[in-house]
């Protein structure tokens, strides 16, 4: 049991180094990649179990791992990492079972090491550590889109992997010189994150170290300016790795600026605030209207998604405690529901073969089932009430107004202009005459196995909105009691 | 009798080359010949760990002979192993090459345990003549080797180009010498060091001129911008197991010698080279890097990536000048890295070059991964070791290189080095993505189990093992271990 985060960290790669060594067939990988996943998920729902939310750091293992250069492993959970490996042991079966017909063997490898990346960055609480799966993370999905990817696949794999090793080289910068500086203050090597977070740093150093590590986290969110990599990686990427791309890796982005802004640079990160949220509104503003104008389904959701992560930035820099609920349940909710429509336009391609808005119209007629879901996810992603994306958005505005009325103000038009694209979209896609590209088509409506795989998003999603009840016991304590360790510096700056 | 113990893994050395020189005429396979050489290079390697644990401290060879000329210590212990390893790998991950190739015969051989013989007294000279003779009997021998296809263009050229380009940067090792013997009365290291610290600055212009002279020899050697224009011809024009060996095993010999030279004898005065080093080193790290990017063949990039590398030593060396006291080390653990990383790439491409086409481009790699899954995926290995990626012994090469750079202060040139490595990331990702991202109309060809892949095989497991070192079996030194033995290397030098 006390081993049991390793365990979900490592079952993924294990198991594909075992199914590499023994040459395993298609069949026996399959299943080997869904049972590794479905371990993991139960491992999390146990670990979610045993969690107890009003301690903060838990089920810590402290090990050296190279003890001269100071690094070790250092991994644990809190209700933050807590959402999202839960969203991310919960995501990755769905994801096998959409991928049930996939030949090329190199895919379900890729997943495996993806899975270790992903659960090893939410996990870990060391920093060497965390730039190696932060950047192990980003291997498969550089293969998978370049390998496995539509239209210009190579470059766009190229795009996403330079500019985001970009941002981790300035992030590893700055983690080599805050290791020194602890070196030099404590003659050892540490990077461990307690050990980090005791250090008390000159204002113009923290200002550039901060500046090191916002520039990875603002690549990957990405913040306005720093997305040029987003619409074309999400346009070319496969769909397995756009689910992960958009529920799981961009949170990352938000996760590290939560996770090592506030215990590293506190002081930094709230002198930087007016910049984040120029950014973040600029950016929540300009996605959405380029989600408007877009015409390829994955690249408008591309946008949508960078709208709603600008936002979920902009609530976590905003700290306040109704920000900060919203957005970790926005974490949550918006991962379930931009999972769940970029699944539903996988199937859209698989059905029509083609993501053109243009070309899409009146599928409602014939595929009354698929109409379902795919309007309900979209529906979710504009913030629909009953979802929980409606409730998350709502605690964001509310902590917008209460930080500024402005702020408040164009927080809320967000979600306006995402009731534009999504009900026009919908419009074109959905209802209306059909197109004679789908008429032509011979296509079938969800099958069995489809919807089971949908269905538990839309249980989660219908269930974070009906019954928030249900979930904020996990979060409250966790948001107050980090909030209530920065009070100090916030209300000294105001 | 103990000298002759410590002095015998040079002496099996130079056994085995007249051996197999003597031999070479007889008709003996090719095969023969390397199983010889590689018995004589085990045999030293043998007893070169036995000598290796001994407690011991530093001592002089023959000091009733040569006087102080040469040294023995666990620096130049760490070395020798290194250059046995390199070569011993050399001529095993090379079989299927020699056997390819009509051109190589018995005297191949022998002239690589020449230039190991010449590269151990490299490392052991204390003195300034001897250690230009090391220097060239190892530099002769790989001239030799650079040109060994005799009917190739390229390669005659490549080796034309090193040798009058090399004899006249050994030239102003000789000027260096001389001057500096006009000073100090002495060529020996340790007259050299009393007479460095014993005098004032103002007084040593004839030093700090004659060192200068000798770095400009040093540069050339290891490739630095400006001294680089031969890197990658030569390393193109010469048989692939040649650059192999250049590029691990004789780039490490050279740096033998600056590191005894700076770690001890110019110790006191390295202030003075530091913005001339620098300087060096932003050249070779922009250069070095706009080099590689455009390069179309692989053996050319893998060439200009090197003279990259020798950047990131660079900086150490730099460091190593401003007084952190972790440059010394990470240097030393850098080139155990790099060494690894460059031994397995160029392997690779030796192997494949054996197999099928002669000439690699960035062109031929497409599709490669389904052609050749398992030498793709080492092939990637060491492009992320190369590349500096977490994981990866390489990596922590250059954490430590960083890390020591930010000690000495030199924050911008660390930022330099981190943006370089960037900068390499892309042409070596442009490798991976080349292999993996197109597909490919051939067959699958199958692996094949020989001594070439096998080793090549664990080249990958070291690098993947020293970079994620390991705590969990105590008895192998993980990552810990390179550096433990570093840090031993250079307390070795600096006790003295």
């Amino acid at each position: 049991m006390e081993n049991i985060l390793s365990y979900i960290i490592f079952t993924p790669v294990i198991t594909a180094i075992i199914l590499g060594a023994i040459r395993a067939n298609l069949n026996t990988l399959k299943f080997g990649a869904t049972l590794s996943s479905v371990i993991v998920f139960f491992l999390s729902l146990l670990l979610a179990l045993k969690f107890d939310p009003e301690l903060m750091m838990q089920f810590l293992i402290t090990k050296p791992w190279i003890p001269t250069a100071g690094f070790s492993y250092h991994i644990g959970v809190d209700a933050l990492s807590l959402v999202l490996l839960l969203l991310t042991s919960t995501l990755m079966p769905l994801l096998y079972i959409y991928m049930q017909k996939e030949q090329r063997k190199g895919y379900w490898y890729n997943m495996m090491l993806l899975q270790t990346g992903v659960s090893g960055a939410i996990l870990s609480l060391d920093l060497i550590l965390f730039y190696l799966f932060w950047e192990t993370m980003l291997l498969p999905i550089f293969i998978m889109i370049g390998k496995y990817g539509s239209g210009m696949k190579q470059f766009n794999a190229m795009k996403i992997f330079l500019m985001t090793v970009l941002g981790s080289m300035s992030m590893l910068f700055s983690i080599i010189y805050i290791g020194y500086i602890y070196f030099h203050t404590n003659g050892v090597w540490s990077f461990n994150l307690d050990d980090l977070s005791m250090l008390s740093l000159s204002a113009q150093t923290t200002a550039w170290l901060a500046a090191g590590f916002l520039l990875a986290f603002a690549i990957k969110i990405p913040l306005l300016g720093f997305h040029t990599w987003m619409a074309p990686a999400y346009g070319s990427s496969p769909t397995p790795a756009v689910v992960i791309l958009s529920a799981i890796m961009a949170k990352l982005g938000v996760y590290g600026i939560w996770r090592f802004g506030y215990s590293l640079f506190e002081e930094v990160l709230v002198f930087y605030t007016p910049y984040i949220i120029f950014l973040a509104i600029l950016g929540m503003i300009y996605y959405a209207i380029r989600a408007v104008s877009e015409n390829d389904l994955r690249k408008m959701f591309a946008y949508a998604s960078g709208s709603h992560l600008s936002l979920i930035a902009l609530g976590v820099i905003l700290s306040n405690s109704y920000a900060w609920s919203g957005s970790l349940y926005f974490i949550a909710t918006h991962a379930l529901a931009s999972a769940g429509i970029f699944l539903m336009i996988g199937l859209t391609f698989r059905r029509f073969k083609t993501l053109d808005i243009s070309k899409l119209g009146g599928i409602a007629q014939t595929f009354p089932k698929f109409t379902f879901f795919f309007a309900f996810f979209a529906l979710s992603i504009a913030g629909l009430p009953g979802t929980g994306g409606f409730v998350a958005e709502l605690l964001i505005i509310l902590g917008a107004f209460k930080y500024d009325l402005t702020i408040g103000i164009f927080t809320a038009t967000t979600v306006l202009l995402a009731i534009i694209y999504v009900f026009w979209m919908l419009q074109r896609t959905l209802f209306g005459k059909v197109n004679d590209h789908i008429k032509n088509i011979d296509a079938k409506d969800l099958s069995l196995i489809e919807i089971a795989m949908l269905s538990p998003i839309v249980i989660l999603l219908l269930l974070t909105g009906i019954a928030p009840s249900l979930f904020t016991p996990f979060i409250e304590p966790y948001v107050l009691n980090s909030l209530e360790s920065l009070t100090p510096l916030l209300t000294g700056v105001k | 009798m103990t000298d002759l113990l410590y002095a015998s893994p040079m002496a099996v050395m130079i056994i085995g080359a007249f051996t197999l020189m003597l031999t070479s005429q007889n008709k003996i396979s090719l095969h023969k010949f390397n199983i010889i050489a590689v018995a004589f290079l085990i045999l030293s390697l043998v007893i070169q760990l036995y000598l290796f644990n001994e407690q011991s401290n530093s001592k002089y060879l023959f000091e009733s002979i040569f006087g102080e000329t040469f040294i023995m210590d666990k620096f130049s212990k760490t070395f020798d192993l290194m250059f046995t390893i390199g070569s011993i790998l050399t001529l095993l991950i090379n079989t299927d090459y020699f056997k390819s190739r009509s051109y190589f015969n018995g005297e191949y051989f022998a002239i690589i345990l020449f230039s190991v013989f010449g590269m151990m007294m490299l490392s052991h000279s204390n003195e300034l003549i001897s250690s230009f003779i090391a220097l060239e009997i190892a530099s002769l021998a790989i001239y030799t080797l650079v040109g060994y296809h005799k009917n190739k263009n390229t390669s005659s050229e490549a080796m034309m180009k090193y040798l009058i380009l090399g004899s006249l940067a050994g030239a102003f090792f000789m000027l260096g010498v001389t001057l500096i013997y006009a000073s100090v009365g002495s060529t020996l290291f340790n007259d050299i060091t009393h007479y460095v610290h014993n005098t004032d600055v103002e007084d040593m212009n004839m030093i700090f001129v004659g060192a200068s002279l000798i770095m400009v020899t040093v540069m050339f050697k290891i490739g630095a911008v400006p001294f680089h224009s031969w890197v990658i011809d030569v390393y193109q024009g010469a048989p692939s197991p040649i650059t192999m060996f250049m590029a691990s095993t004789f780039k490490i010999s050279v740096f033998a010698l600056i590191l005894r030279l700076y770690l001890v004898n110019f110790a006191s005065v390295n202030e003075f080279w530091i913005e001339m080093l620098q300087i060096i080193t932003v050249a070779t790290l922009i250069g070095g890097s706009l080099l590689a990017i455009s390069q179309k063949y692989i053996k050319r990039m893998l060439a200009a990536s090197s003279i990259v590398h020798t950047g990131y030593m660079l900086i150490a060396l730099s460091s190593i000048g401003l007084g952190a006291e972790l440059a010394a080390p990470s240097l030393m653990f850098y080139l155990i890295a790099y060494f690894i990383s460059a031994v397995g790439a160029f392997g690779i491409i030796s192997f494949l070059s054996s197999q099928e086409f002669s000439e690699l481009t960035y062109d031929d790699f497409k599709g490669f991964a389904d052609r050749r899954p398992y030498m793709a995926l080492l092939m990637s290995i060491f492009m992320l070791s190369l590349a500096g990626f977490p994981s990866t012994i390489g990596f922590l090469g250059k954490f430590y290189i960083f890390t020591s750079s930010i000690q000495a202060g030199q924050i911008l040139l660390t930022g330099l080095g981190i943006a370089t490595a960037f900068i390499s990331v892309y042409y070596y990702f442009k490798l991976i993505a080349v292999m993996y991202f197109y597909s490919s109309d051939q067959h699958k060809t199958k692996l094949p189990i020989n001594m070439s892949t096998i080793l090549i095989f664990l080249m990958a497991g070291f690098v993947i093992w020293g970079g994620i070192g390991t705590t969990l079996i105590s008895v192998f030194p993980g990552a810990d271990g390179f550096i433990n033995v570093a840090q031993d290397a250079i307390e070795s030098l600096r006790s003295y």
